[in-house]
């Protein structure tokens, strides 16, 4: 007997905390990226991107009435924390998740989101990533594979590679693109004379770099992050080895050629187009305003492709005039007529993918910016 | 053949790195039988002040007396920094069971590295090219200046280090007090003084490990003092702990194995075989290659 009213009570006070999470009256929006780590940099972008856009959002009244909370939670960029910021955020009540920056990161928390039902859009580029069946994933970048089929079009067909290494890291992302890179060279009638791992943040690639090196490539292509791209551009000209750099959508950051410093230029990065070459009116305007607030232009593209994501939820729910999320998801895979978004038009695939999609290959020079080399 | 070269040439200049952080270990051990495990974040802290120095004393002078000076007034500040360390996380546990210093050692390390992070951001940091970008080639083997410099000046500390040790007064207390604290005490021994000269030593060897590192691959980051310390813990245990050749010996010798097994098997498994190499040395030789003095465990 009174186990029964032990548990009634506690079964009420349940009730009535569930109830205080669903009649908040703010709209709660996560943002799951790497805030501190060695992806802090793009992490910080997406959290100050996020924030912003909520500021602006607000100001003009919120969305149907409610003003958007943000909650950032760090996942460091490791799957580990990734899944702990999934439990996290969707105990606090969320209803939308922004992020994150890694493909490894978004994978380790959609479950936890799909059981939930809460909106995830992250600029993970890895396949696997819309191949679940998850509704509540919504990529707002676009697929590996996207990316690998003009790689190796690029390489084969353009510049006439004879040579090709392959280079990745073991994150999904990165393994993933690189994986599908060296399919397509295949495909495409291209050599692949070596397909080599490193391991992400170890610094040391000379060992790798040396073995390649004996291979005689006469292009190098890095499917991996910035952090470690910037590295091996670095370590490749001083081993003097006399090949092309070419690296994946993930080494467009600033810190690449930081990192490669006089040894970037001539290098090429293969990206969708920068944000300050967006010819859009709501991306100028927005840079200029995250510009003025955080006194340095947005780390990347990825950023910008994350509040774009944001933004189309939003826009659902408004739409439908409904904070359902189930409801937005079903607009979003059917959207008639696609949004303006800051990175270009926006809309979705049943399966969650983005639509659509151009990349260019990007030319660092000698002042470390980029000159447009070849465009879709 | 020249690939064989390249992978040595590669490998001496991680080790010698790896060998100037393993000699903070093995004289903190050597002396006070403690693990100091917060001396990789030490390096890791150095890499940043010399940055710092570099931006805010130094005016982001390139010129050689500006690099002089980032490592002298790097190597100040952190032994400064080592001193503090030992006088408020191990003098206290000194009479202490061992395991109280080993957590104490654990968490100073937690607090250098979030120190680190709460000063200079959780991002990655980018050091400047302090070192003209010159390299030569000889029979397609490629050597850098910088790795030139390197292994120059490690070889030059560690020369100069042994001298001490083995040949001044100084050193001679130094060794007696390893071999033992009591009777070095007896025999007029300041043996708190002896604990914070290896703390200096230590910690400016290590400063210039950690500048090296940022020089050598210019992106630090607040949290790579782990897996730098590990590396050189290892090198330590290698040598055999405790001994000071022995840290320069396995420091080097670590070196030259990651890079042939990265090299000639695949970098996946460079860091599993760098494990198995330290399971294999405590089964078959714990004492390590140059084997510690042993007379104390009687």
């Amino acid at each position: 007997m009174k186990r029964t009213i032990r548990n009634m009570l506690l079964t009420l006070c349940a009730i009535s905390m569930m109830a205080g999470l669903s009649w908040a009256d703010t709209l709660k929006v996560g943002v799951q990226a790497p805030i501190t780590g060695s992806y802090a940099n793009e992490g910080q972008g997406i959290e100050n991107g996020v924030r912003l856009m909520a500021e602006q959002i607000n100001a003009k009244g919120g969305v149907m009435g409610k003003q958007i909370e943000v909650i950032a939670c760090d996942d460091q960029g490791t799957a580990m924390a990734a899944a702990i910021c999934a439990k996290d955020l969707v105990n606090k009540g969320v209803s939308m998740v922004v992020g994150s920056y890694t493909s490894t990161c978004a994978e380790a928390a959609q479950k936890t989101y799909f059981k939930a039902g809460v909106l995830q859009t992250s600029d993970g580029t890895a396949d696997s990533l819309t191949e679940h069946g998850y509704w509540t994933f919504l990529r707002n970048s676009f697929p590996n594979s996207a990316e690998a089929a003009f790689a190796a079009s690029y390489m084969v067909n353009v510049k006439k590679y004879q040579r090709i290494a392959v280079i990745s890291d073991f994150s999904s992302y990165a393994a993933g693109l690189a994986e599908a890179t060296v399919a397509e060279i295949k495909k495409a009638g291209g050599n692949v004379v070596t397909y080599a791992k490193i391991k992400a943040g170890a610094q040391n690639f000379t060992p790798v770099l040396t073995n390649i090196k004996s291979k005689k490539p006469d292009v190098i292509f890095f499917a991996g992050y910035y952090s470690d791209g910037g590295q091996l551009r670095s370590q490749q000209k001083a081993l003097k080895i006399n090949a092309d750099f070419i690296g994946g959508d993930a080494n467009d950051n600033p810190d690449f050629v930081k990192l490669a410093g006089s040894n970037a230029e001539g290098a090429f990065i293969i990206n969708v187009p920068s944000p300050d070459v967006l010819p859009y009116p709501i991306a100028k305007t927005f840079i200029a305003d995250y510009q003025k607030k955080f006194g340095s232009m947005p780390p990347s593209i990825w950023g910008l492709m994350n509040i774009d994501g944001m933004r189309a939820i939003i826009h659902a729910m408004e739409h439908n005039q409904s904070f359902d999320t189930k409801k937005a998801a079903d607009y979003l895979h059917n959207m008639d007529k696609p949004l303006d978004g800051i990175t270009g038009q926006i809309s979705f695939a049943a399966d969650g993918n983005r639509k659509g999609g151009a990349y260019v290959v990007k030319r660092i020079t000698a002042d470390g910016s980029y000159s447009n080399e070849y465009a879709q | 053949m020249d690939i064989f070269f390249q992978q040595l040439a590669n490998g001496l200049t991680i080790g010698s790195i790896f060998a100037l952080v393993a000699l903070g270990y093995t004289m903190v051990y050597g002396v006070m039988r403690l693990i100091n495990f917060a001396h990789g974040d030490m390096v890791a802290a150095s890499a940043f002040v010399g940055l710092t120095i570099y931006t805010q004393v130094m005016g982001q002078a390139t010129s050689l007396v500006a690099v002089v000076a980032i490592f002298f007034l790097a190597a100040v500040v952190m032994a400064g920094v080592g001193i503090i360390l030992e006088r408020l996380a191990y003098r206290p546990l000194r009479e202490a069971p061992r395991l109280s210093a080993v957590v104490s050692a654990l968490g100073a390390s937690l607090m250098i590295q979030n120190g680190i992070m709460l000063i200079w951001g959780p991002q990655m940091r980018i050091f400047p090219e302090l070192i003209p970008n010159i390299s030569w080639e000889i029979n397609g083997v490629v050597i850098s200046l910088i790795q030139v410099l390197i292994l120059t000046l490690s070889l030059a500390l560690m020369v100069a280090l042994y001298l001490f040790v083995e040949k001044t007064r100084m050193g001679a207390a130094i060794r007696a007090s390893a071999i033992d604290q009591d009777a070095a005490r007896l025999m007029g021994i300041n043996v708190n003084k002896i604990i914070a000269i290896i703390f200096i030593i230590g910690s400016s060897l290590g400063a210039v490990g950690g500048l090296f590192i940022g020089l050598y691959y210019r992106g630090i980051t607040f949290n790579m003092g782990w897996q730098y310390g590990l590396y050189a813990f290892i090198a330590a245990i290698l040598g055999g702990i405790g001994n000071i050749p022995g840290a320069m010996l396995g420091g080097m010798l670590l070196g030259l194995f990651q890079a042939f097994i990265a090299g000639y098997v695949s970098s996946t498994w460079a860091d599993a075989f760098t494990f198995i190499l330290l399971i294999l040395i405590l089964i078959v030789r714990p004492t390590g290659l140059l084997g510690e003095r042993v007379a104390e465990k009687v």
